[in-house]
């Protein structure tokens, strides 16, 4: 077999920790125990949908037939549950505004998006890990977004957070940075009280403005605390090489398996227990055999048989890279349990058919966390739960006492815990 | 992320609606001539509401269990509550896309609905004025990306890249001066604290002064691809690259180890090739992960080595790449033999490389902000070096006045000024020196409300702090005017001159306005307003949203789309300068381009990349920017075009009346590449269904009106298929893609006036020159005050047209009238 570009960067980077796995000095999370294990969740989001016609199963319950795109899944069929019917948002692609936080119609005018799911969650399990909460992307925007409506900024260079999370800065650099720090802390003391003094002069409606920026303050304040406690913390060792962030940006898959690999390292690292991750959506064609055109010019086959075979190479590439962050989860342990056990892997999609824009019938994979899984969860399409109803089972699942989220007013039917 | 931009008009497939006059009449924007006061003859008694709503809504929307949650008895008469007042006008959205009631319910007639959507249009408006006059439209708002950036420009007298220190705006369909999407959060706030940190070490340049580079780099000893290049006696020819795949030309012996401006120079010719060649450089970063961007484009003759020469403001750790623009791909030219290769190609002989350029050092900034203070070196044994002062406290109190007053754009306070002063008192008690002392200070105005946000006050009489309405009610003060005025023509703070004339009371006089408004647009920041106002306006952002099919449209290159892009931003700025007609920007006689583009236009005789205005010759199917190639690029899809989609837009930009949002529950209509329909025949189906007819009837035939250009804005008479059709050659090469069914641009108006052509539309448009006037006033003022003009503004709009009429709707006339309007002067 020819050996592609890919391939070579891939045994240069941190893919090929596989096998290496078991050195790992093992990072306990931290002040976790036997009875209160520390809980994951991962949210994963195409943006170009994922083919219906590959993706979803025929038939629905446990005995369900895999489809193709399962098919390559097939190690782990009892590690996952396929969910269809789901719906809830809107927009065409401009819902992926609303992925992660379920509100109808975000991304178009005169609607203010919510917090995202994943934020939603770092507001209270964030102090824990380095990281509150890690929102990456292939390409550029992130898929999370603050309580304010604001976009949190995604990572994009693979190399650049590596060495945020794991290479250990200069003497005078970490100095440098509890002085920033601590400055910055007074800073923000000073700028609340001028904001405050503010208040009293301003109408209600720009009163309203001041309330984001005090409240961006406030958490601001409370994020450079832990920060200072983590910058005198030293970093998680890792025994892999950095990763190198890669040029050809039409190389999706590439991307993506770069991401993912940082996403378990987080984990297992428990420099995180939030992530998001957008996956690429590349306008040139990828460096996969067979493929001559660009994915989102793919995504609209119109039914074109040549297209769709096409897309079909790009989207099993997808998936093969998600069977192997399953894997990997799977394969590390803590505390006599797998990471994927505590870990909610969720692969989802702001477009249930891309061709036509539609959000319908939205394509979903969730994966581990400690779900009891291995079933097609069949909703009516006619009349389905939102979205949000997922995401309350997926912040319950982290430990959170909540019932309710933007949306969603209860956990999703039919998607129970693991008895532990 | 490369998802689409635009937003995809569904077809209506659910939805009858009936009152189609109201659609047309009143439903789109801001038609109609509103001139009349709001409010008076509106009064509560003549409320229509509770009648309309027994007979057509209280089946569905009463009791415990309304349908969609929605029970009419939660609207009440308080319409000075906003939450009331935005469910009153979802009631009157509703109404007008013809969703409620539903089919297979009574519905009311046109008349009826009318008379409802009239009167909760009026009572909102009669509440939007009162609340206007107490506080304003406007609401506070923060700075977007581009103005800080321009803003710690002007303040600090840095040049500064900090886009990857600052979260990206999020714009959602209109600008980015939209109050409504400028959001504060604590990534934001933190990447705020970061940047000002960058910026003063910047400014403040305590650093010993950089050196100067000054290097021939030989083009044999810079790292090539394999395959696409060949060594000759005189330097590299170099046949092909492709950015996408990473085949380029880096220069990795030149990395940039001081931020500042470099002079480039590179000695190059056309190699195998009786005509010009073209190539273009782009700067990054060492990590070639990181997107690139463009420097420029260049072209070189056969023959003598022509030498290249350019100056570029670069960051530290950029290098330069170089990639020639012909023909033949990368990869195919990599899979033959490239020694014995005879097409056209760039031989490089070596590029030269100077800088940073500097005049002083330290640098002007530092005297901006210190003046003649001396500098010594660091307490810290560092290589760096300290401003230093003899009298700390005195010394920072008259820095830190200078400059919160420039920070703050306004006249500042011993209040003011007081935190900022007791910070640096404190961090000097802490034993830190005076420069780092005073950092703490000047980060902290940089993070400041006060300086994030755009706070418009509202002009006092006196100083009993009540608004003065002898003017206009909520009028800006001075202060607020010359900060509006400075962010819509300059998307930066304003400068001395503003600030001295908002200080004295005068800025608000009009003439002194309109002066300055000349003034303004004559300096060379108000190239800001064309990038940030033209390029919002026009959707050129957008212009990367979708990559064209490679196999239908192999001509689409990188020159081509700078070129499409720049030639809308030269015709604004034309327009504008001469204060030509705004009807240009529907129908012009001229345009400003180049050979490339010529090319793509079909216009013979223009030679060279540089961009010149020519006439028009009528034949070309250009002028106006509709028709331009950039317009018709971003309103396709990268494969195909759209009628429903270009329709919308000229709707939307161009004639001000946006389509009403399709509803939720409908598909997009997926035009057919394999040459077995048209689009027309798609459409056709669904516009014989009277409930997508209602819509589509408006927003259909201008997207028909251009159906002549493809999808990078090439003339078509037929489309390009994949699949049958004629074969097709192109300067005797065959292509991919085949010559497909014909396109037919015409179709009928809903008032029943036809045309055949792209230019019988245009004229159709030309005939009401008001409402295109009005159109773009609405868009002026929805970027200048970054609030777009509700019901309550109509009247004054209707006194901006009246005053550009008559001067022949002179485009820089608008912009006077606007800036001279009560909703421009208005907080």
């Amino acid at each position: 077999m020819r050996i592609s570009r890919r391939q070579i960067l891939r045994a240069a980077g941190v893919s090929l920790a596989l096998p290496w796995l078991d050195a790992f000095a093992p990072t306990t999370a931290r002040g976790a125990d036997a009875a209160d294990p520390p809980r994951r969740l991962i949210c994963i989001c195409a943006p170009l949908g994922l083919y219906p016609g590959n993706f979803f199963p025929t038939a629905t319950g446990k005995s369900y037939e895999l489809s193709p795109y399962l098919e390559l899944l097939n190690e782990y069929r009892d590690d996952f549950t396929v969910i269809s019917g789901l719906a809830g948002i809107s927009g065409g692609h401009q819902a992926i505004d609303g992925f992660l936080t379920g509100i109808p119609g975000a991304g178009q005018p005169a609607i203010r998006n919510g917090i995202s799911v994943d934020q939603f969650a770092a507001e209270q399990i964030s102090a824990k890990t380095r990281f509150p909460s890690l929102a990456l992307s292939g390409e550029g925007l992130g898929l999370s977004w603050t309580r304010t409506g604001a976009r949190v900024p995604a990572h994009n260079s693979p190399s650049r957070l590596f060495a945020e999370m794991f290479l250990e800065g200069q003497e005078n650099e970490v100095r440098a940075q509890l002085q920033n720090l601590e400055e910055g802390r007074s800073i923000l003391d000073d700028v609340r009280d001028q904001a405050r003094s503010l208040r009293s002069k301003l109408g209600t409606d720009d009163r309203e403005k001041l309330e984001e920026y005090l409240s961006s303050v406030r958490e601001l304040e409370q994020r450079l605390v832990t920060d200072e406690k983590w910058v005198k913390t030293p970093k998680p060792k890792v025994n892999v090489e950095p990763p190198q962030d890669i040029s050809n940006r039409s190389d999706l898959i590439g991307r993506t398996r770069l991401l993912f690999d940082l996403a378990h390292l987080a984990v297992q690292t428990d420099s995180t227990r939030l992530i998001t991750i957008m996956l690429a959506g590349a306008t040139s064609a990828p460096p996969i055999p067979g493929v001559n055109q660009g994915h989102h010019d793919l995504s609209h086959h119109g039914k074109d048989p040549g297209k769709l075979a096409q897309l079909q190479l790009i989207e099993v590439e997808c998936m093969k890279v998600l069977g192997e962050l399953v894997a990997k989860l799977k394969q590390s342990q803590e505390q006599g349990e797998t990471l994927l056990d505590r870990t909610t892997v969720y692969l989802g999609s702001n477009l249930g058919d891309a061709s036509s824009h539609s959000n319908k019938n939205l394509p979903v994979l969730v994966a581990g966390g400690g779900f009891r899984h291995g079933n097609h969860l069949a909703f009516d399409p006619q009349n389905p739960p939102p979205l949000c109803n997922l995401y309350v089972s997926m912040l319950q699942r982290l430990g959170i006492e909540t019932d309710k989220f933007n949306t969603g007013s209860s956990t999703l039917n039919g998607l129970e815990f693991k008895p532990s | 992320m490369t998802v689409e931009l635009m937003s995809p008009i569904p077809m209506c497939r659910v939805f009858a609606m009936l009152f189609v006059g109201i659609v047309v009449g009143s439903g789109m924007g801001l038609i109609g001539t509103a001139t009349r006061a709001f409010g008076e003859d509106n009064k509560p008694t003549d409320d229509p509401s509770r009648k309309f709503f027994e007979q057509y809504c209280h089946t569905c929307h009463a009791a415990l269990k309304p349908k969609g949650d929605f029970r009419v008895e939660s609207l009440s008469q308080d319409f000075a509550d906003k939450a009331n007042r935005e469910k009153w006008l979802k009631v009157v959205e509703q109404l007008k896309t013809g969703t409620m009631p539903p089919k297979g319910k009574p519905r009311p007639s046109a008349n009826e609905a009318k008379a409802l959507i009239d009167w909760i249009e009026g009572r909102v408006a009669a509440t939007e004025i009162v609340r206007n006059a107490a506080q304003g439209r406007a609401v506070m708002r923060r700075l977007n990306q581009a103005e800080y950036q321009n803003t710690v420009r002007d303040l600090l007298g840095v040049e500064l890249e900090l886009k990857d220190l600052l979260p990206d705006d999020t714009v959602v369909g209109g600008f980015d001066t939209s109050t409504e999407t400028l959001h504060m959060s604590s990534y934001q706030l933190n990447g705020y604290l970061a940047a000002a940190n960058r910026v003063l070490d910047a400014a403040v340049a305590g650093g010993p002064r950089p050196t100067h580079v000054n290097r021939r780099f030989d083009m044999k000893a810079a790292t090539r691809r394999q395959g696409v290049s060949r060594e000759l006696d005189e330097g590299v020819a170099i046949f092909a690259s492709d950015l996408a795949s990473n085949i380029q030309t880096v220069l990795w012996s030149f990395l940039t180890r001081d931020r500042g401006q470099y002079r480039f120079r590179i000695s190059a010719y056309a190699y195998q090739s009786e005509k010009p060649v073209m190539f273009h450089v782009n700067g990054g970063n060492s990590n070639l992960g990181d997107p690139p961007y463009l420097i420029g484009h260049f072209e070189v003759p056969p023959g003598e080595p022509t030498v290249i020469e350019f100056v570029e403001q670069l960051e530290v750790g950029k290098n330069i790449r170089i990639l020639v623009d012909t023909e033949v791909r990368a990869n195919t030219l990599q899979r033959s033999d490239v020694e014995n290769y005879k097409g056209p190609g760039v031989v490089f002989q070596w590029v030269e490389i100077e800088g940073p350029l500097l005049d002083s050092w330290p640098p002007p900034s530092y005297r901006l902000l210190f003046g003649n203070m001396p500098q010594t070196p660091a307490p810290d044994n560092s290589n760096r070096r300290e401003v230093v002062s003899q009298q700390p406290v005195a010394d920072a109190e008259a820095i830190l006045r200078k400059f919160t007053r420039r920070a703050f754009r306004r006249t500042v306070t011993n209040e003011d000024v007081k935190p900022f002063l007791d910070r640096v008192q404190t961090k000097l008690n802490e034993g830190y020196s005076f420069e780092r002392a005073l950092r703490v200070g000047l980060k902290s105005v940089l993070v400041s409300p006060d300086f994030l946000f755009l706070r418009e006050n509202i002009r006092r009489a006196d100083n009993s702090g009540l608004p003065d309405n002898t003017k206009l009610p909520a009028a800006l003060d001075e202060f607020s005017l010359a900060s509006r005025l400075s962010y819509f023509l300059w998307s930066s703070m304003p400068d001395e001159e503003l600030i001295r004339l908002a200080e004295r009371e005068k800025l608000s006089q009009p003439q002194t306005l309109r002066e300055q408004v000349e003034r303004m647009l004559r300096d060379p920041k108000a190239k800001a307003f064309t990038e940030n106002f033209a390029g919002q306006w026009l959707g050129l952002r957008n212009i990367d949203a979708t990559l064209p099919d490679r196999q239908l449209y192999p001509e689409y290159d990188d020159i081509l789309r700078s070129a499409m892009l720049k030639e809308v931003y030269l015709f604004f700025a034309e327009v504008l300068r001469d204060d030509m007609s705004l009807t240009n920007f529907v129908s012009s006689d001229f345009s400003i381009i180049n050979s490339r583009l010529a090319t793509h236009y079909g216009i013979p005789g223009i030679e060279g990349l540089e961009f010149r205005k020519i006439s028009l010759p009528t034949s070309s199917h250009r002028g106006g920017v509709m028709t331009m190639a950039a317009i018709m690029k971003v309103t396709a899809n990268g494969t195909t075009t759209s009628p429903i989609v270009r329709g919308a837009w000229v709707l939307d930009r161009i004639l001000g009346t946006p389509p009403p949002r399709p509803p939720a529950n409908v598909e997009a209509v997926e035009p057919d590449i394999r040459g077995a329909t048209t689009i027309r025949n798609q459409l056709a189906k669904h516009r014989q269904v009277e409930s997508c007819a209602v819509c589509h009837v408006s927003i259909d035939p201008p997207g028909f009106a251009l159906e002549n250009f493809d999808v990078i804005g090439g003339w078509r008479e037929h489309y390009r298929s994949i699949g049958s059709g004629e074969p097709v050659t192109v300067n005797g090469k065959r292509m991919r893609y085949k010559n497909g069914p014909a396109v037919d641009a015409g179709d009928v108006l809903p008032d029943g006036r036809q045309f055949q052509t792209v230019e019988e539309y245009k004229n159709l448009l030309l005939s009401d020159k008001d409402q295109l006037a009005r159109a773009l006033a609405e868009k002026l003022l929805t970027y200048a005050t970054g609030t777009p003009p509700t019901i309550a503004d109509r009247p004054h709009i209707e006194s901006i047209l009246e005053s550009v009429r008559g001067k022949n709707y002179g485009f820089r006339s608008l912009v006077q009238e606007v800036v001279q309007s009560e909703v421009f002067q208005n907080k």
